[in-house]
């Protein structure tokens, strides 16, 4: 074995070896613009089932609003599910964070005042849970949904100590009528105003900014992100506290609109939310976020929702309409985005679960 | 190159890239290096060969900074010793290929090739932490030509690329943020004939932009074909070395399994018996 011919290639040896599949498509806003369609399609049939009330001012600022809030859950989710991790505990954090947020509003004298620093410690509430299950996930090394399937428990827990399985009501009545139930112009809820807001700001840190690129990186590689020096630890207290933060924010909004806490509602909000983002092109096993999607997904539940009572049926079905929407998008992606991961589904699943290796 | 003229010993007669000086490591019982000493010098390709358990890995990982020897050291260029912690490699100018290559798939290829060195955007508040990508790109296509890798795009996402590209990008990431060595593990150790081939003269590329390279491989052909010297381990010493040009897979094979040691290099330690 000696130095016999070297292994110099042709140029265009070299450019069929290193050829892209021909398959190959930049990263669009593919799958939020199909659920916008989807959204779409579905509003046009209800109109049309409902003689066109579907598709009036009023109907379709009450799917603004009641939509506001799963948006901002799929949000919130949808920055988890991207680096990999979950939080199942979201719903219950909503509950928590509107009791402690109720509870301060009882305190003060003055509306404003109530209103305003209620907020913030619906807000402070909901980032502090995010913050203990990050700290959990990260410090005890419990996978995120071990962990947050304790705190779920945990936190509905406090919410009924708290509270002695009585809802709060000394709410000020001038935050629902002039934020909860007002509307901009007669047309824009607010709340569906800041939720708006929000998709904005989290789609900007997504695909503009480094917090954005190193959640992606976590969830698409864990190992990878490791070796390149991020910080892991900061990123997914960031990231819990993000989340718990978009929580506590619904909170707020629940206080908001019924101007009462709501204890035995937000039982499916979480996996109602991590299907909303799922359904919106966001990877359930990390490394792709898609914002856009998770808001008009977010928006299909609620659509359907609204759109079954509209038609006479019982919102019941809703349940069933958006879990056979769930598995239809995921199993349409799973068979047109090939390449996408070369892992098969049940290793992704297991190490879901059981944490990355 | 005459072979005869090159001295038996595991240094290199250009200008030091990196150098272990008498490296020891002990996992339990097992002695894992008995007093390694190898210098890679400026511009030249070193492979380590060896059967399992020889020891190239630890080596390997105790002159990237990722664990720390018992006892000896490793010195960049003449002075500058590697601390031993988890990312001194790629603060102290050491760039590593990993076997596993350590690329995020869904990212894209300037995304990966710049994960944890983001250039941000100055025309902005720093705070945001805004992505200036077209500055990213233009230097990943950059570093990327450097070393006559063509793809189409960097904006690609790794998942799409096929062995032998991923590899490319992981090479071109490592000398990107390497300042004299790149070291790399089974770099064709997945590849197909034709990528195995590209991705060698690759490595050729590096060492031709001035980097020490140290690569770990059993491709022994195509080894010969780009090595400078392989050096050969077995049981944590180094036993033989050769020039690259001249050896043989039997030469090389015999010393690999124990045949009679060619290295009298007294820093390295006793010859296995």
């Amino acid at each position: 074995m000696t130095v016999d011919a070297t292994a110099d290639l042709t140029d265009q040896e070299q450019d069929d070896a290193l050829a892209l599949p021909a398959n190959w498509q930049p990263r669009t806003a593919g799958a939020a613009l199909s659920i916008f369609g989807v959204d779409v399609v579905a509003v046009l049939i209800f109109s049309a089932l409902s003689h066109f009330v579907f598709l009036t001012r009023q109907s379709l600022s009450n799917i603004a609003l009641d939509g506001s809030e799963s948006v901002l859950l799929c949000i919130g989710s949808a920055f988890l599910l991207g680096a990999g991790e979950l939080d199942i505990s979201i719903g219950a954090n909503v509950i928590l964070s509107s009791v402690v947020g109720g509870k301060t509003m009882a305190a003060f004298g003055s509306p404003l005042a109530a209103s305003l620093i209620g907020a913030c410690a619906c807000v402070f509430c909901g980032v502090a849970v995010g913050a203990f299950n990050a700290a959990v996930v990260t410090r005890l090394r419990v996978t995120s949904f071990i962990t947050t399937l304790a705190s779920l428990g945990i936190v509905t827990g406090i919410a009924y100590v708290l509270t002695n399985g009585y809802n709060i009501s000394d709410v000020p009545l001038g935050l629902q009528s002039y934020f909860g139930v007002a509307k901009l112009g007669g047309l824009l809820p607010y709340p569906a105003l800041l939720a708006f807001a929000f998709a904005v700001a989290a789609w900007f840190v997504v695909y503009r900014t480094r917090f954005g690129l190193h959640t992606l990186a976590l969830g698409s590689s864990r190992e990878a992100a490791v070796r390149a020096g991020i910080n892991v630890r900061g990123r997914l207290m960031a990231l819990f506290m993000l989340a718990g933060g978009s929580a506590g924010v619904c909170g707020f909004i629940d206080l908001s609109r019924y101007a009462s806490t709501n204890l035995s509602g937000h039982q499916t909000d979480a996996l109602a939310a991590i299907a909303g983002a799922v359904i919106g092109g966001t990877n359930l096993f990390g490394g792709r976020i898609s914002i856009g999607g998770a808001v008009f997904g977010a928006l299909l539940a609620v659509i359907l929702q609204d759109g079954l009572v509209v038609v006479g049926l019982a919102a019941f079905y809703q349940l069933i309409a958006v879990g056979i929407v769930l598995i239809t998008a995921v199993s349409l992606r799973e068979f047109t985005q090939s390449g996408d991961s070369s892992t098969p589904l049940s290793s992704r699943l297991m190490g879901l679960l059981l944490g990355h290796a | 190159m005459d072979p005869s003229a090159t001295p038996p010993r595991s240094e290199s007669r250009r200008p030091a890239a990196i150098t272990a000086l008498a490296i020891r490591k002990q996992y339990g019982h097992v002695e894992a290096l008995r007093g390694v000493s190898l210098s890679v010098g400026l511009g030249e390709i070193v492979a380590l060969v060896g059967d399992n358990g020889a020891g190239k890995s630890t080596l390997m990982k105790i002159m990237c900074g990722a664990i720390s020897p018992d006892a000896g050291e490793v010195v960049l260029g003449n002075d500058v010793p590697v601390v031993a912690g988890r990312f001194n490699a790629a603060e102290q100018g050491v760039g590593v290929v990993y076997q596993d290559l350590a690329l995020a798939p869904h990212l894209t290829v300037l995304e990966n090739v710049y994960l944890g060195h983001e250039v941000l955007r100055t025309d902005r508040p720093r705070w945001l932490g805004l992505l200036d990508r077209r500055a990213m790109a233009l230097e990943a296509q950059a570093a990327l030509q450097r070393l006559a890798i063509r793809l189409p795009t960097v904006r690609v996402p790794v998942s799409l690329l096929s062995g032998g590209q991923r590899q490319a990008v992981a090479i071109a990431r490592a000398v990107k943020w390497a300042r004299r060595v790149v070291l790399l593990d089974e770099p064709t150790a997945s590849l197909g004939t034709r990528q195995a081939d590209i991705v060698m003269n690759l490595i050729r590329n590096v060492a031709q932009q001035g980097f020490g390279v140290l690569l770990i491989s059993h491709d022994m052909e195509r080894l010969a074909r780009v090595a400078d010297r392989i050096v050969v381990m077995r049981r944590g010493t180094i036993v033989a070395e050769f020039p690259g040009a001249s050896a043989t897979l039997a030469q090389i094979v015999e010393a690999m399994l124990g045949g009679a040691p060619r290295l009298a290099d007294p820093r390295a330690g006793a010859p296995a018996a």
